[in-house]
């Protein structure tokens, strides 16, 4: 079944995508078009323009100065492929290679999986807790903000009219630090589905094995994936024992709202959001 | 509704079509194309039997905008096996039993011979690899099996 959309616009660059976005204000981007086209088909979202993004050049990744910077039309299945993102942000790469099955994530894109601004979205727990950095783009200028600043509700983003997501940076690591990160996601199997509640870590830890820096970001259990500040605070300081993993849980709590919905009750969120937890901290203690 | 004029490499030939703008590349292969090897199941990115290569890689075609494929690579069943009248894998599906109603095969054989093309070889990741691709009939076992003879068989590129 055709989409009932009137035209599709094909920039050949960026910078003709930026100005093709401006003169058609109403215009919905379409990267991978994996979220977007069942929208549309389901008249959840609705726009006489398209601007295909596919010739936009923003299929990229590089590394430089400390940043790996990644195009926003970026596919998951590059992103889980590549060197230079295993390095600076393991959970980014282990979540892209989670987000539906491969022909999904060999089409699906960074910017797409943001833009649409899931709470459940795979990629942004592991961005949050590499405090990544986003660059927009529109005719009116650019700007960069935090990844955190991105979200404002379920499916909402600070996006303005026309403006594009031109590329996310992640600052790369300190490879003299001992560092645990990872992703994982809880759902009715493994693959292609989406996520009744996800967590990403990345712990610093000290020679002794405590946690000097805790950074956790969670998906599916708010209104937008979030961190969860309280259980950081918590955990600075501390060595990942039985009793510190339960106290964690509880601080967890605090920094969620999740609620019931057709995949799962608020209670089982908050019981899973604990277990993957408790999971990335034994990992930790266990080296 | 506007039209898009789409010109592409389809199994091998280079081909230029003039479609509706909101044309699915899976409505472009079956109803502009002929070629209706390519199944549509769920058209929701959930069943995997339209999957088809796109530049080399699986792609779940009931999601792609066929006004994106512009100068695209596009390997259909119909086009698996090249000049060969069967790929490797289309020939083990069939010897191992790995069809029964063969709506999902299309789908799987090219999930499967993307799989072989990047030598993913280990049966835990080839597993992974598919499990985009749902199968009714077949329990799974001899769409392995087929897979495991198709990475056996001496050059078969
Ligand atoms: S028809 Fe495309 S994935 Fe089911
Ligand atoms: S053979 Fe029938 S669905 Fe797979």
């Amino acid at each position: 079944m055709d989409l009932a959309v009137q035209r599709v616009l094909r920039p050949g660059s960026f910078e003709e995508a930026v100005r093709v976005m401006a003169e058609h204000p109403h215009a919905l981007p379409i990267a991978g078009g994996t979220d977007l086209v069942v929208q549309l088909r389901d008249g959840r979202r609705a726009a006489d323009v398209l601007v295909d993004l596919s010739g936009a050049g923003l299929a990229f990744i590089t590394a430089r100065n400390g940043v790996v910077e990644i195009g926003g039309a970026t596919t998951m299945d590059a992103i889980a492929n590549s060197r230079e993102i295993r390095d600076a942000c393991p959970a980014l790469a282990a979540a892209s290679r989670l987000v539906g099955a491969w022909p999904i994530q060999c089409r699906a894109t960074l910017g797409g999986n943001l833009a649409n601004a899931s709470p459940a979205a795979d990629t942004a727990p592991p961005l949050l807790v590499a405090e990544a950095s986003v660059h927009l783009v529109s005719a009116d200028g650019d700007r960069r903000i935090q990844l955190s600043e991105l979200f404002s509700g379920p499916g909402e983003t600070c996006l303005r009219p026309g403006e594009l997501i031109r590329s996310i940076m992640i600052p790369t690591q300190h490879l003299q630090r001992t560092v645990r990160e990872g992703f994982a996601k809880v759902g009715p199997r493994w693959e292609q589905i989406i996520s009744v509640a996800s967590l990403a870590h990345r712990f610093e830890l000290d020679a002794d094995g405590s946690i000097r820096e805790a950074r956790v970001a969670v998906g599916s259990v708010a209104p937008t994936p979030v961190r969860a500040r309280a259980a950081e605070q918590f955990l600075a300081g501390k060595p990942p024992t039985a009793a510190v993993r339960r106290e964690a849980a509880r601080h967890l709590q605090d920094d969620i709202s999740p609620i019931d919905d057709v995949r799962a009750p608020a209670w089982y969120r908050r019981v899973a959001v604990s277990v993957l937890l408790d999971r990335a901290l034994t990992e930790a203690a266990d080296g | 509704m506007g039209s898009v004029t789409v010109s592409l490499v389809l199994n091998g030939e280079q081909r230029t079509f003039e479609v509706p703008a909101g044309r699915r590349l899976l409505d472009l292969l079956r109803d502009d194309a002929g070629l209706t090897g390519t199944k549509e199941g769920c058209g929701a990115g959930e069943c995997g039997a339209c999957t088809v290569l796109l530049n080399g890689l699986p792609v779940p075609s009931c999601l792609v905008l066929a006004a994106s494929c512009e100068g695209a690579d596009v390997v259909t069943v119909e086009g698996l096996g090249g000049d060969r009248p069967l790929h490797p894998l289309q020939r083990a599906m069939v010897e191992r039993g790995g069809v029964q109603c063969g709506f999902c095969t299309p789908g799987v054989v090219t999930t499967g011979a993307a799989l072989l093309e990047h030598g993913i070889t280990e049966p835990l990741e080839q597993g992974r690899r598919l499990a985009g691709n749902l199968c009714r009939c077949t329990g799974y076992s001899k769409i392995f099996e087929a897979l495991q003879a198709a990475a056996r068989e001496p050059g078969d590129d």
